[in-house]
């Protein structure tokens, strides 16, 4: 059963790391929006009523009551089983949570990216590791238990101690699903521009190395597993059973619907996008959809799981040769029809993915 | 015409001197074009010359001027090329004429290839008639400058004349000049017929066209003619002159310049320096100094894109036509692929030419380091010429290396000769004059080994006189010397294409160097890689890429799968312009790292 996908593109700052089309932006843009997105929402025929609702941003935790109202209104929730909001700490009151019950949230994604105060200025973020905990709790007491913490390996200035701090506040907090995100240097974001072009702003100068930045995530990998909560993707991992069923359909190649800026769906067969920019978006100009090559994906996304992949046997035959040669160099591991990345084949899956595409 | 009133001459003068302007001057004020016609730099017509203010191609242009005695004379201006690496095409533009400007800046003072170009036209009994340029910038000294030319070259500058091409000053006086002081041809109308070839190049409409000085006899349309070094006779279709547009014309006589132009199909077979004789009566003696001209420098051209061979081929091919003194011929790299191993004057050249395939052809090209031709005696008392490091014998198979060695003359200011001579001394230089010349400056004369020059000689000479040095050189010779060839292993396999020949008492240092640089050029791949460089079997220097530890996308928000297709496309792409030797992928850029090896730090 599909999933659903909504954008709210609007934050009340622009973190240095963040490579998403969302941003800042004025009151009569939000509630433009706003209009556009429902609408969008009303004129969609649903086939299928959703198993999965997700709120991604941007900063959905600062929705105005109405939008969110509307929308969860809209959405067929008699198959709802997982609805997430992505909530920026420090935005969480009791109000906002009342809302949220109302309107079925059940599981709260918690944008925390990192719990050393200095990590968090640089950035752009305003909380600290305290408030964090509050909102734990508040969330915990509200019987939204299902809780995610975000946390980026690789900003400027961290170091295996610093990071060491971080997971020592997620073990004490131990919520039942993590995410590791290592930080991706593009244009896109400001502290990717800064380290591909230079700059002193936003300290890029200070990114760990490669080597640090792939012993911060073995380090994470090692801490979660110890604490039973185990990856269960390459960036994310959960108490058992805990998994999130919405990201989960992206990998397994299960079609979603996305609405808004720059979301993306997926039938099955197709996948399109939204326009990434408001004027386009608001003229509703979209681009055709693709036909995807599912053999592909089910290597380069697919393989993404720990779980690994089940090639077909048609498969196997086209892919024989990479699939050895990333064998023998220890990063893939086959087990009878199961193939899997390896722990070393994790850290450059984009090598090996790429012998997958257009292969 | 009378050969009294014709006077042919040619203008020395160091790059931004002031050469091109002046020629553009002496065209106006003859009337060869009118105001509305002039384009700065009328005279280089490739768009490189024009963007770099070099002259690469001879000119020979008409110009009639109605003197102060009465008298129109018709002067011909015949433009040199100005650098080191087309000396000989200089000294065969020097013999067609009988007397030089020699335009000097009245703030810069004599550089070193002015000085080289002056003797050259001394060598050919030229008058010399001193021009100071640009006199009207607040930094001229003219008085100085003269004391210069009198102490540097010898030459008396009493009667210099003043001048500013810019401004228009002088430029009657020059004319004068050339006139009065510059002596009329000599030579023998009724003769048979010799006429120099002093340049010629490719037209896809009439064949080659060559710029020629007619010594003795006529030079007429439909006349059968032969050229002396090859025996090849041709019909002349046509002759004319440069004004500085073509202009046809019956007959080119004793004392005359102009072009002619007779079906022949490639510039080889019409070369510089050659004599025109009449077939049916040709002169008993060739004219003086003509020489096969040799390439000096050598590099592998090979395409990024393999598929390009065939493209590269013709472009070669194409480029030849109209550039006979540079060779190619096929060459074979494991790492690189089909390639060309191309021979030049000198770098000038080869940049000419890389530029050339990449502007006109659009061939994107990876160019292997320059390096020079080496004269091996083996053990078994063979003697092969070596211009390619691949070709280079093994150490056990070798009795004696020779490398060639020109002259060099620096001119710089005294406060940067410290480093000068350190650098020279690095690049092997044996001195052999050091003289001040007045005014703070220094000429030096030194011996230096090609193969030292090409590789970043220009750039380390650059940076140690902050620009204030110029130099000249030319071949002198061969000379014995110590010579290894160093090759380099990426993950134990040789790596053909950075192989490079070295002094054996540079090869640890450059060995070094040379990985070093490598160490940072070539990615991280999935296994450690080591980088080694080695001399025969024995390895001198080491260097370890370790492992990729990290390319994953560790993101793929709200499901956004053709991001991520799009990153890995991206990098499989990026990939494949790399070159594979071995299990190794190696970026463009490492190809070219040997050329900086040698230039202090980074």
């Amino acid at each position: 059963m599909p999933g659903v996908y909504i954008s709210y593109p609007f934050c009340s700052q622009k973190c240095s790391f963040c490579n998403f089309a969302s941003g800042v932006s004025p009151a009569e843009v939000i509630a433009r929006y706003s209009r556009h997105l429902l609408n969008e929402i009303h004129r969609h025929t649903w086939q299928w009523p959703p198993e999965t609702l997700y709120f991604g941003g941007g900063t959905p935790s600062l929705m105005e009551p109405g939008l969110l109202r509307a929308i969860t209104a809209s959405v067929p929730h008699e198959n709802l089983a997982e609805v997430t909001l992505e909530c920026a700490p420090g935005t969480l009151t009791a109000a906002r949570l009342a809302l949220w019950s109302e309107c079925g949230i059940n599981r709260v994604s918690l944008g925390v990216q990192s719990f050393v105060t200095p990590e968090l200025r640089q950035t752009g973020r305003r909380h600290t590791a305290d408030i964090v905990a509050r909102e734990v709790a508040m969330l915990r007491a509200h019987g939204i238990a299902n809780i995610n913490i975000d946390l980026i390996a690789g900003l400027p200035g961290q170091t295996l101690a610093s990071w060491d701090e971080s997971l020592d506040w997620i073990e004490r907090l131990s919520p039942p699903h993590v995410s590791i995100y290592i930080f991706e240097i593009d244009e896109d974001s400001r502290l990717g521009k800064e380290a591909l072009l230079g700059g002193i702003r936003y300290g890029a100068a200070r990114l760990p190395s490669d080597d640090l930045t792939a012993d911060l995530y073995l380090r994470a990998v090692a801490r979660l597993a110890q604490a039973g909560i185990p990856r269960y993707e390459i960036s994310n991992f959960a108490r058992p059973g805990m998994e999130s069923r919405h990201n989960l359909k992206y990998w397994l190649l299960e079609p979603y619907i996305g609405f808004g800026l720059d979301a993306h769906s997926f039938d099955g067969r197709l996948r399109w996008s939204n326009p990434d920019t408001f004027d386009d978006y608001f003229a509703a100009r979209t681009a055709d959809p693709i036909e995807t090559r599912p053999e592909e994906e089910r290597f380069f996304v697919g393989l993404r799981l720990s779980r690994g992949i089940e090639p077909t046997c048609a498969e196997w035959l086209k892919f024989a040769q990479p699939i050895e040669r990333w064998r023998s160099l220890g990063m893939l591991e086959r087990e009878g029809n199961r193939l899997r990345l390896s722990e070393r084949g994790i850290l450059v899956s984009n090598e090996i993915f790429q012998e997958f595409v257009n292969a | 015409m009378d050969p009294q009133l014709i006077r042919n001459f040619s203008i020395i003068a160091h790059i931004d001197h002031g050469k091109s302007t002046l020629a553009d001057r002496l065209l106006e004020y003859t009337g060869a074009l009118s105001e509305r016609e002039m384009m700065e730099q009328v005279l280089d017509t490739m768009d490189l010359e024009r963007e770099r203010g070099i002259t690469i191609k001879a000119h020979a242009v008409r110009l009639n001027y109605k003197a102060d005695d009465g008298n129109t004379y018709e002067l011909n201006l015949i433009d040199t090329p100005g650098h080191v690496d087309f000396t000989y095409e200089v000294s065969r533009s020097l013999q067609a004429c009988e007397g030089t400007l020699l335009v000097v800046d009245a703030s810069q003072g004599v550089e070193a290839q002015t000085l080289a170009n002056t003797y050259l036209a001394l060598n050919h009994d030229l008058e010399i008639v001193p021009v100071i340029n640009k006199i009207d910038l607040p930094s001229a000294e003219p008085e100085r400058i003269r004391e210069q030319i009198e102490q540097v070259i010898g030459l008396d500058a009493s009667n210099a004349i003043l001048a500013s091409a810019k401004n228009g000053i002088g430029i009657k006086e020059i004319l004068e000049a050339v006139v009065h002081r510059i002596p009329a041809p000599k030579g023998d109308p009724e003769a048979p017929l010799r006429a120099l070839i002093f340049d010629s190049w490719f037209d896809p409409y009439r064949g080659v066209i060559i710029l020629t000085r007619v010594v003795d006899g006529v030079l007429r349309k439909g006349q059968k003619i032969r050229l002396w070094s090859n025996g090849k006779a041709y019909e002349v279709e046509g002759v004319g002159f440069q004004s500085p547009k073509p202009v046809p014309c019956d007959e080119l006589a004793a004392g005359e310049a102009g072009f002619l132009f007779a079906n022949i199909k490639t510039v080889s077979d019409a070369q510089v320096g050659d004599t025109i004789t009449d077939d049916a009566r040709p002169a008993s003696e060739p004219l003086p100094g003509f020489q096969e001209v040799k390439p000096m420098v050598f590099a592998g051209l090979y395409p990024v894109e393999s598929h390009e061979h065939g493209l590269l081929r013709d472009a070669l091919e194409k480029l030849r036509l109209n550039d006979s003194a540079f060779s190619f011929e096929p060459e074979n790299s494991v790492a690189l692929g089909f390639g060309f191993r191309c021979g030049f004057l000198g770098l000038l050249h080869l940049e000419i030419v890389q530029e050339r395939l990449e502007r006109e052809f659009q061939i994107d090209l990876i160019t292997t380091a320059p390096g020079v031709r080496y004269r091996v005696t083996t053990t078994a008392g063979d003697v092969i010429e070596v211009d390619n490091p691949q070709k280079f014998p093994e150490p056990s198979a070798i009795r004696q290396v020779e490398e060639p060695i020109i002259d060099a003359t620096v001119i710089t200011r005294e406060e940067y000769i410290g480093e000068i001579l350190k650098l020279l001394e690095e690049k092997r230089g044996v001195q052999k004059k050091f003289e001040y010349i007045g005014s703070g400056r220094v000429l030096l004369l030194y011996e230096v080994p090609l193969n030292e020059i090409v590789l970043d000689f220009y750039d380390c000479l650059k940076s140690a006189s902050r620009g204030y040095a110029s130099l000249d050189y030319h071949f002198s010779g061969y000379r014995v010397s110590p010579m290894v060839k160093l090759d380099v292993l990426v993950a134990g396999e040789p790596v053909d294409a950075l192989s490079m020949i070295v002094h054996r008492d540079h090869a640890y240092e450059r060995g070094k160097a040379l990985i070093e640089r490598l160490r940072k050029l070539i990615p991280r791949q999935m296994f450690e890689v080591a980088l080694q460089a080695a001399i025969g079997t024995k390895i001198i220097a080491r260097e370890t890429i370790s492992a990729m530890r990290k390319n994953v996308l560790a993101k793929c928000y709200g499901g956004d799968i053709t991001r991520k297709r799009k990153l890995l496309e991206k990098q499989k792409e990026g990939k494949r312009r790399m070159k594979r030797v071995g299990r190794v992928d190696i970026p463009q850029e490492a190809f070219l790292a040997v050329l900086k090896v040698g230039s202090e730090g980074e």
